[in-house]
């Protein structure tokens, strides 16, 4: 057991003055009223010369260099991976974004997959890098198809297994950094693990929150048990039945629409809501809440529950990947194996824009953290475009070329914290990491409004 | 547009339509500032004085009304 004592204590000077703001400030309330009728009449007649005033159009300061072009940074691959002909499945950039960890499996066959796989993380802030070989390998024995690093502890990293498992390492740990596991049970998914991604709450608590998603059509909710267990907290099961139908959706042939669930986006806005997108090519936005009975309960320790509020018209195809907007809390893009990206608003059903950026499949689409009206896309070609809807709303406004013609580009994440880095991964086994020209790191004076017009050019 | 305003007495926030963290940060930093400004105007002139402030930024613009107690701060979303 430990004792302690504080030596010293320090007062945050700005809780004493919002301390003080709570106590009731005495002021001369006389004194007050007769400085506010000062200065009302300036004020208004500011504010008002703001609103019709032209003085600052166009009128924008550089304070930093502008960097014009977008940059190779880092060209990273684990030999051992590559020789086994293994695919960059997942990137994922640590809380601190110093850290960027990927994960090497297949995903191009369907058979199943025992072959063991890799996950890998390099520390790019630290001195001594080396491309090839990585800070941390760590064996997995089954296929590792997504990653998501803890948003909040830098050394926590989720991954979701071909076998259906779910399991987190602690990358501080060297000699065993499996630290929670959902084994194989009647609770864990019976198909591939596409997406696992931590609980927007995990951020602020200590204890693990988890989900996963599976082409099973299940997305399940993990905690912490004892002795290094995951255990299913809550589940949700998408049924085609259960899906709601829009009058707007043409009729479709819903008894065999797939719900196998491959991406999943929770809103950055409503804790709650969440988006995910399922191999019969459709996006639905889904709640927490959710209280309705799934209509299938396969035999889950805990009872699951039908999420769909609402389906949006689909893709010509698998949804591949789903992000909503950091910026607007009905917006969010959805791609797939058609080629195409669709900008969703979760008001109604059609999108808002179509944009055939691949003759081949797009795996991956995220919006930019910094720039409201700017996401990035892999295709099929190797390419990684980004797109800015400030300069086009029709075309990239870059597309970098990744790999050779042939070799897709699965996956990529921009850095949260290091904002011009973007980290995407290919089927040669190679992560690279691109640095950002200048205009796609800093926002722009009004861009928050235009992507607000975005939102609200509604089609039907 | 949105519009948002607090008043100031010595850097302490007597009203605000904000939440309480980001007044205190306002009052705080915008209380410095006025004064530095003011000592601006009067060391280039001493019969001059400053009457109003305005802070241009990318995102808004602040305007403060300073007096001799206190401190009018108005934060304001200029429309495109």
């Amino acid at each position: 057991s430990q004792t302690s004592q504080d030596a010293s204590v320090q007062t945050d000077q700005s809780i004493d003055v919002a301390q003080a703001f709570q106590q009731e400030v005495q002021v001369d309330y006389t004194s007050l009223l007769l400085f506010l009728q000062r200065v009302e009449d300036v004020v208004i007649k500011e504010l008002n010369k703001n609103w019709t005033s032209r003085a600052f159009d166009g009128f924008e300061v550089n304070w930093t260099d502008q960097n014009e072009t977008v940059l190779c940074l880092h060209t990273l691959s684990y030999p051992e991976a590559q020789d086994q002909h293994l695919q960059v499945t997942s990137v994922s950039w640590n809380a601190t974004g110093s850290v960027l960890a990927c994960s090497y499996g297949r995903l191009n066959d369907g058979d199943w997959s025992t072959e063991k796989s890799y996950v890998c993380t390099w520390n790019l802030d630290r001195r001594g890098l080396d491309p090839q070989r990585p800070d941390l390998v760590v064996d997995v024995p089954s296929s590792v198809l997504c990653l998501a690093f803890h948003p909040s502890q830098p050394s926590l990293i989720a991954g979701g297994l071909f076998s259906g498992e779910t399991v987190v390492w602690d990358t501080s740990r060297r000699d065993d950094p499996l630290i929670w596991r959902t084994g194989l049970t009647d609770d864990t998914h019976t198909d591939p693990i596409y997406q696992v991604d931590w609980l927007p709450d995990a951020k602020h608590s200590n204890h693990v929150r988890l989900l996963s998603v599976s082409t099973d059509g299940k997305v399940l909710v993990w905690r912490e048990e004892r002795e290094g267990r995951l255990a299913l907290a809550e589940g949700f099961a998408l049924v085609a039945q259960q899906i709601p139908r829009s009058a707007q959706l043409k009729k479709l042939t819903w008894g065999e629409a797939a719900v196998g669930v491959t991406s999943l986006s929770f809103s950055h806005f409503d804790p709650r809501v969440f988006i995910v997108g399922v191999e019969g090519g459709y996006s639905l936005k889904c709640s927490m809440a959710a209280e309705t009975p799934a209509l299938r309960q396969t035999g889950s320790s805990v009872p699951l529950r039908a999420p769909a509020e609402l389906a949006f018209s689909p893709h010509a195809g698998p949804v591949y990947s789903v992000s909503c907007s950091p910026f607007h809390r009905n917006l969010f893009l959805s791609c797939g194996t058609d080629g195409q990206v669709h900008l969703n608003s979760m008001l109604q059903t059609h999108p808002l824009l179509s944009l055939q950026l691949s003759k081949k499949y797009l795996f991956c689409v995220r919006w930019s953290p910094v720039r409201p009206l700017v996401f990035a896309a892999a295709s099929g070609e190797g390419d990684v475009h980004l797109f800015d809807f400030a300069k086009s709303s029709q075309k990239p406004a870059v597309s970098i070329k990744q790999a050779a013609a042939e070799c897709p580009v699965y996956c990529l994440e921009f850095n949260i914290k290091q904002t011009q880095l973007l980290a995407a991964g290919d089927a040669t086994g190679t992560v690279r990491v691109w640095q950002l020209s200048s205009d796609f790191t800093e926002q722009g004076p009004r861009e928050v409004t235009h992507l607000e017009q975005l939102a609200s050019e509604a089609t039907d | 547009m949105t519009e948002l305003e607090n008043y100031l007495f010595s850097g302490i926030p007597i009203r605000t339509t904000l939440d309480n963290s980001t007044t205190v940060q306002y009052a705080g930093l915008l209380c410095q500032l006025t004064m530095k400004a003011r000592s601006t105007v009067r060391d280039i002139d001493p019969q001059n004085d400053l009457t109003f402030l305005r802070i241009r930024s990318k995102k808004h613009e602040i305007m403060v009304a300073p007096d001799k107690e206190y401190l009018l701060i108005v934060i304001q979303n200029p429309c495109e």
